[in-house]
């Protein structure tokens, strides 16, 4: 056992620290990604799109991937420093639809040659932006139950049907859409995946729904007769399942990228408790049960921070990470929300306080009383989704207990 | 014992119930809270003329002499629809206080049209160090020949921002005092705060506004043992709200666990969101007796800081929790602004802070213990 970095590690972290110390605004808060969009806020729209292109100019986009689609085949410990780093920082510019367990992983494991050669070098020059194509509003968790359809006809997949929750698709290029090309065979047979690029898409509308903290990220979107050319198939008709559970197991990295980036909200948290004082005079920070609480969500976050390294570990060395990832997801979630329950118990009415989004330089010049920019408020209402996105706990725990190997709750009789 | 409503209760309810449900629907309450003022003058109005503003007022200043306990039951059902309004600000923070403290000119001069839904009143307490402990108030009003002169700022006022009157609690030399105050007085401005939930809250700077003993509540230096009071009636007025909300947070979820399918059977029928909503009832079973006995006892007028507090500090965390299990239970369409679920989460996050956050209520029960 060994606990520490290796010093090429440290040195890599190094030069990430020191390229975001030098590339991004000083007064750079972090931003839920969710502002990156150019219809969002320019002025953290601008500052994304310039990142993007950076991490790219630096080889970082495409980090480990082959050389001949522009990528830079570095080992995965990089990525993995890579991403922590950023994810700290809340620097935008790698776009996780595309990089972080995304459709690029997807492409490299089941893509054609044509498909990666097409999209691969798009990524890694940073000229893109992606989504995710899975749910529908009668498919969330049970994803097998999607409804979407896609008929070939011609040279073309013609695709008819819905689907809800598409995070960033507004401003997306491609996703990987999740669709049924056999309504005859049983539920999860019948599935395949279509590399749509939607804005060259005739046929595609969208709707854009406005989340509970007033940001509208994601979207509806709906297929009338979309025609995408044959060749976008991703992998084989009908074999979509074994993508999908590719897809569900990179995003082990989403529960990773919840508990990095939270650490950052404890850290500011801590900095509003020193520099805080209460009625009587006293900073914050000594008084003992904000000092309890704060230790409480840093010890849960270093436990969950050292699972995700371990799950790390795991696919380095090609180990099981089913149960782990499982951890991961499970306690980013809840780690996440306490967070932002104990920083609400902290600050008080002052944390619910802030402009939608809490948003970086968007502060009225009058409002002289809200704190860390607002940015509490904004996580509270946003970390409620963190146990439901990207599959939900109880999901999630359903999955752990089946690893047990306990007997699964029995199946609902068969319809007539 | 007797855990049950009067007849007269069931029936306030009742009307209250039917009255949300057909003249507020959820779309109209999320178009109010992104409109500044927070609510529309008719709704005002037609809440005064269901008699709702006068409910607690003595008939002589046109109400109808209900007790605290009444109206508790009328703001569960409030905290329930997430009615938009001055409504907690003006009878709870203000008629009630004019009606106990008030000389007889001040209460005909207010309380009629109170009940009439001609006035917004609200009371101005916290401040941006003080917060709600009155003995660190900065704001002050000075002695001045023959008027005081009041100068200093508030912090998350309710409704300031359309309310007529303002009592305002100040600091005066050797004690704190309750000024009604005009709001259009000089000196007076208000900002409105970015506040999470539909209700409205300001900051309401006060710059050498003059006043005169007249415009005292409860005469000079008696502020301070009844701030304690109006906490008090204020946290449970805000429990009764939130108790409200988390009812109908439960009967929503369990509506969605019953009809949402997932894998074949309604989500519903698995233990692991059974167990969610069995936890929800827990806590609002808990919470609804914590509440009432806190609103019985401030309405018999009986002592009560322990079981307020006790009270406020609970609904505070159970309310989060049940409106966190509600969305667990919604999954992603309850994250959508539309659903409705997010109102009541809202209301859960502000009512866990406002009138004494659970921190400071947990405090006031370790004392109350004589720790
Ligand atoms: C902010 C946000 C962004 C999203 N972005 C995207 C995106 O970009 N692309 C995309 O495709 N999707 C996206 N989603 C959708 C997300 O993947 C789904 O919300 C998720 O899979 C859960 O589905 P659901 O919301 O339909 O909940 P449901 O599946 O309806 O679940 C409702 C409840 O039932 C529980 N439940 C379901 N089945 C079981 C069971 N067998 N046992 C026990 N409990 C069960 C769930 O845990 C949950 O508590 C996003 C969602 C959110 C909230």
């Amino acid at each position: 056992m060994d606990f520490r970095f290796t010093p090429e590690e440290e040195a890599f972290r190094r030069e990430v620290r020191d390229f975001l110390d030098k590339e991004l605004p000083r007064d750079w808060p972090g931003t839920d990604p969710d502002l990156y969009h150019e219809d969002a806020f320019s002025h953290i729209h601008e500052v994304s799109a310039a990142m993007q292109k950076k991490l790219a100019a630096k080889g970082w986009l495409g980090l480990t991937w082959p050389k001949k689609y522009g990528g830079h085949e570095e080992p995965l410990w990089k990525q993995i420093i890579l991403e922590e780093e950023l994810t700290y920082r809340g620097a935008p510019g790698l776009d996780p639809y595309q990089f972080v367990g995304g459709m690029g992983d997807l492409l490299l494991e089941f893509g054609t040659e044509e498909q990666r050669q097409k999209y691969l070098p798009m990524m890694v020059r940073g000229e893109i932006k992606g989504a995710t194509g899975m749910s529908e509003p009668n498919a969330g968790s049970d994803l097998a139950n999607l409804q979407l359809k896609a008929e070939l006809q011609g040279d073309y997949w013609v695709l008819n049907g819905q689907k809800t929750w598409q995070s960033a698709a507004h401003v997306a290029d491609l996703a990987p859409v999740y669709v049924r090309t056999d309504p005859n065979l049983a539920k999860h047979r019948g599935i395949s995946i279509i590399l749509v690029e939607y804005k060259k898409t005739p046929g595609i509308t969208m709707r854009r729904l406005e989340m509970m903290s007033g940001l509208g990220a994601f979207n509806e979107v709906f297929y009338d007769n979309a025609k995408v050319p044959k060749e976008n198939l991703l992998g084989e008709i009908n074999g979509g399942w074994k993508i999908v559970m590719a897809a569900l197991s990179h995003e082990r990295s989403y529960g990773v990228m919840l508990l990095i980036n939270i650490k950052r909200d404890i850290d500011l948290l801590i900095q509003y408790c020193k520099e805080t004082k209460d009625a009587d005079g006293v900073p914050l920070a000594q008084n003992r049960m904000v000092r309890n609480r704060l230790a409480e969500v840093v010890i849960q976050q270093e436990i969950a921070r050292n699972v995700g390294y371990k799950l790390n570990y795991l696919a380095l060395t090609g180990g099981n990470v089913v149960s782990t990832a499982n951890c991961v997801k499970i306690m980013g979630g809840i780690t996440t929300q306490r967070v932002a329950q104990v920083g609400m118990q902290i600050m008080g009415l002052h944390g619910q306080l802030g402009p939608v989004g809490g948003n970086w330089r968007q502060m009225d010049p009058n409002d002289k009383w809200t704190r860390l920019g607002g940015r509490m408020k904004h996580l509270y209402l946003s970390t409620v989704c963190n146990t439901i996105a990207a599959g939900t706990t109880e999901v999630a725990r359903n999955a752990a207990a089946g690893a047990l190997g306990l007997p699964r709750e029995p199946k609902p009789a068969p319809k007539k | 014992m007797d855990f049950g409503l009067s007849e007269q209760q069931e029936m306030l309810k009742k009307t209250a119930r039917d009255f949300c449900k057909t003249e507020l629907p959820k779309t109209l309450i999320k178009e109010y809270a992104k409109d500044p003022r927070g609510y529309p003058p008719q709704l005002w109005q037609a809440v005064a003329d269901l008699g709702w503003t006068g409910l607690v007022l003595p008939e002589q200043y046109g109400g109808s002499g209900a007790s605290f306990m009444d109206l508790a039951i009328l703001l569960e059902e409030m905290g329930r629809a997430c009615v938009p309004g001055p409504f907690l600000s003006t009878v709870v923070l203000g008629a009630m206080t004019v009606l106990e403290l008030g000389s007889e000119e001040q209460k005909s001069a207010i309380l009629p049209r109170v009940a009439r839904g001609e006035l917004v009143l609200t009371m101005a307490v916290a401040e941006p160090h003080a917060m709600y402990r009155s003995d660190f108030f900065e704001l002050e009003a000075k002695h001045v020949a023959h008027h005081y002169t009041l100068s200093g700022t508030k912090l998350f006022v309710t409704d300031a921002h359309v309310a007529d009157y303002i009592i305002v609690a100040a600091r005066t030399k050797g004690g704190v005092t309750l000024f009604l105050v005009d709001a259009k007085s000089p000196g007076v401005t208000c900002a409105l705060l970015p506040a999470m939930a539909g209700e409205r809250q300001c900051q309401v700077n006060f710059d050498g506004v003059r006043l005169t003993r007249s415009d005292m509540l409860g005469g000079l230096n008696h502020g301070k043992a009844y701030l304690d009071k109006v906490m008090q009636r204020a946290a449970v007025a805000r429990c009764s709200e939130m108790l409200g909300g988390a009812e109908q947070v439960l009967e929503m979820t369990i509506q969605y666990a019953k009809d949402r399918v997932a894998f074949g059977k309604a989500i519903g029928s698995y233990q692991a969101i059974q167990h969610h909503c069995a936890n929800m009832l827990n806590d609002l079973d808990a919470s609804r007796c914590m509440i009432h006995r806190a609103a019985w006892l401030v309405s018999e007028g009986l002592p009560c800081a322990l079981e307020v507090s006790q009270a406020k500090a609970w609904m505070g965390a159970a309310s989060r929790r049940i409106t966190s299990l509600g969305h667990e239970v919604h999954g992603a369409i309850a994250f959508q602004h539309d659903h409705d679920m997010h109102l009541y989460t809202k209301q859960a996050v502000v009512g866990e802070a406002s009138f004494g956050s659970s921190a400071y209520h947990a405090e006031v029960v370790a004392r109350e213990l004589g720790l």
